[in-house]
């Protein structure tokens, strides 16, 4: 006899159960490997702390972590953080709103393109370290140097992915507003910046994982105020608990605006990507 | 009452990478049409007739000549059928809709829902275009068109991109909503089948931009393609089609 499957009602029911058993199974190997990689990382740690190098040098993460509670009860850590996050997003919206400029003429200009081209591989070109003695040069200890600095490793990450979705923008699109009697404005407003907002955001992202590491070191060399001169004035005391301590705090605040802010943004914005059919079509 | 009036109209692309040659598309034309009627262009793919709508809709601007659209002696509010749907991703349908409309207010979304209704799409206004089949996307299209109340409605080969079945029951919303508003209306189509169902008149074009003949369709609507006096028009359409590429072939067109 032949081994014809036959679609009933049943195999129909049978192959569903057997898709949501897939994607249950799917999910739990998800995050079994997030846990697993998480696990690999603290049991590093303790290996390099307990056995490798030893405490003073690389302290138990454990004591890194109590040693963050209480660098968080004092009463001084909330003015050394928000300096740094103050600094981080302010050079940040600086470097988005530069970058959207810079970002349209590039993609509407083959002059400014290859005016800016270049600059803008100059620019990620140069090691993040150099921005921050060159701003400890320029603006001494001050906070003019890591707003600056920040800004300026951020414009070419979204710069470029602006250019590209402007670029990307479906030119039917706009010769059917302009058909419609719609105005610059309009276009730009509803059909330009939805269409390259995707690739703004991405770009963001990206330019956001740099900018905090600048803005930190930044103020490692420039400032004396915020999350990097702490780190500073640990390493410069030997307080390597401290150090680390500051580290992971300001790590762990960036991954969660990082997932809570950035990604739910990402998600708002494209979320007429994942609409369903529908069951009308 | 609206008016197209095409004065000598001439449109000649420059040479390109692609095309090492400057292409006439549209060589001299003359055409009005005047009224509450639809007119279908009718011609090869590639001689001219999008250029044309283009002009008309203002979208692209001509070598020479002149279009003049107007409505009781002031400029006629064009509107367009594309041959794609090209609706906006990230809004819904209905917000398509409001879109293209110049005033928005509260009743905005009640006229879209109408127009919707008429092309049997009342209860898709709130999903978003990728949503939706081929055939309702074009529908919404037709429906946008019908919208902003124009006084001109351009239509470009919207039914092209469908299969045959789809796009025949896209004509009929077509010719439901169009025998309803009446609107000023210039349907350019390669499909002659479309065009004798459609059109009051048919102005026949040739490769290079020239209209070669120009007939009036006295047909009752609606008319249905397996109307006897539609097939028979339409063999007297492609017969004139076979002598004016004869005549062309023997260089006395």
């Amino acid at each position: 006899m032949s081994d014809l499957s036959i679609v009933t009602p049943d195999s129909v029911a049978q192959l569903s159960d057997r898709e949501i058993r897939r994607s249950i199974r799917r999910r739990w190997v998800t995050r079994t490997s997030i846990l697993l990689g998480w696990g690999a990382f603290i049991g590093i740690w303790y290996i390099l702390s307990d056995i490798v190098f030893r405490d003073p040098r690389l302290p138990s993460l454990h004591l890194v972590l109590q040693r963050a509670g209480r660098i968080i009860a004092t009463p001084g850590f909330g003015s050394d953080l928000g300096n740094s996050v103050l600094r981080l997003l302010g050079g940040f919206l600086l470097a988005l709103v530069i970058s959207s400029v810079l970002g349209l003429l590039i993609a509407y200009s083959d002059w400014w393109r290859n005016l800016l081209q270049g600059f803008l591989q100059l620019i990620v070109s140069i090691p993040t370290i150099g921005y921050a003695v060159l701003a400890l040069v320029l603006f001494g200890i001050s906070p003019i140097g890591p707003v600056l600095t920040t800004m300026l490793v951020s414009i070419p990450y979204i710069t470029l992915n602006v250019a590209q979705g402007i670029a990307g923008v479906d030119r039917r699109l706009i010769v059917m507003s302009e058909a419609f009697g719609r105005t610059r404005k309009q276009i730009a407003r509803d059909v330009l910046l939805p269409s390259s907002l995707l690739s703004l955001l991405s770009g963001a992202r990206l330019a956001f994982a740099v900018a905090w590491r600048m803005e930190l070191l930044s103020e490692i060399f420039a400032s004396s105020q915020g999350v990097g001169f702490q780190i500073r004035s640990s390493f410069e005391r030997y307080d390597t608990q401290a150090m680390l301590a500051w580290t992971v705090i300001f790590v762990a605040l960036m991954l969660i605006f990082e997932h809570l802010v950035l990604r739910q943004i990402d998600r708002w914005a494209s979320h007429w990507r994942s609409a369903e059919p529908s069951a009308t079509r | 009452m609206a008016t197209v009036l095409i004065e000598n109209l001439t449109k000649v692309f420059p040479p390109t990478a692609n095309q090492p040659n400057q292409v006439q598309a549209l060589g001299g034309l003359n055409l009005s049409i005047t009224g509450n009627v639809l007119v279908a262009v009718l011609g090869p793919s590639g001689c001219g007739k999008t250029t044309l709508l283009n002009i008309v809709a203002g979208v692209e601007q001509p070598t020479s000549g002149s279009v003049r659209s107007v409505q009781d002696g002031v400029p006629a509010h064009i509107s367009y059928v594309f041959q794609e749907p090209r609706l906006l991703p990230w809004r819904t349908v209905v917000n398509n809709m409001i879109f293209v409309q110049d005033r928005k207010s509260d009743r905005s979304r009640r006229e879209a829902e109408f127009y919707l209704s008429m092309v049997g799409l009342g209860d898709v206004a709130d999903l978003y275009p990728s949503q939706l089949s081929g055939g309702m996307q074009q529908r919404v299209n037709i429906a946008r068109a019908f919208l902003v109340n124009p006084d001109i409605l351009l239509m470009d080969e919207p039914f092209s991109h469908l299969d045959a079945l789809t796009g025949r029951s896209l004509r009929d919303y077509l010719q439901k909503i169009w025998s309803q508003t009446r609107k000023t209306a210039l349907l350019v189509t390669h499909d002659v089948n479309e065009a004798v169902e459609l059109a009051d008149r048919i102005i026949m074009m040739r490769p290079g931009g020239v209209i070669f003949d120009d007939i009036p369709v006295n047909l009752p609507r609606p008319r249905h393609p397996s109307n006897p006096d539609l097939q028979f028009l339409q063999n007297d359409i492609l017969r004139r089609f076979d002598s004016m590429e004869a005549a062309v072939r023997f260089g006395v067109g």
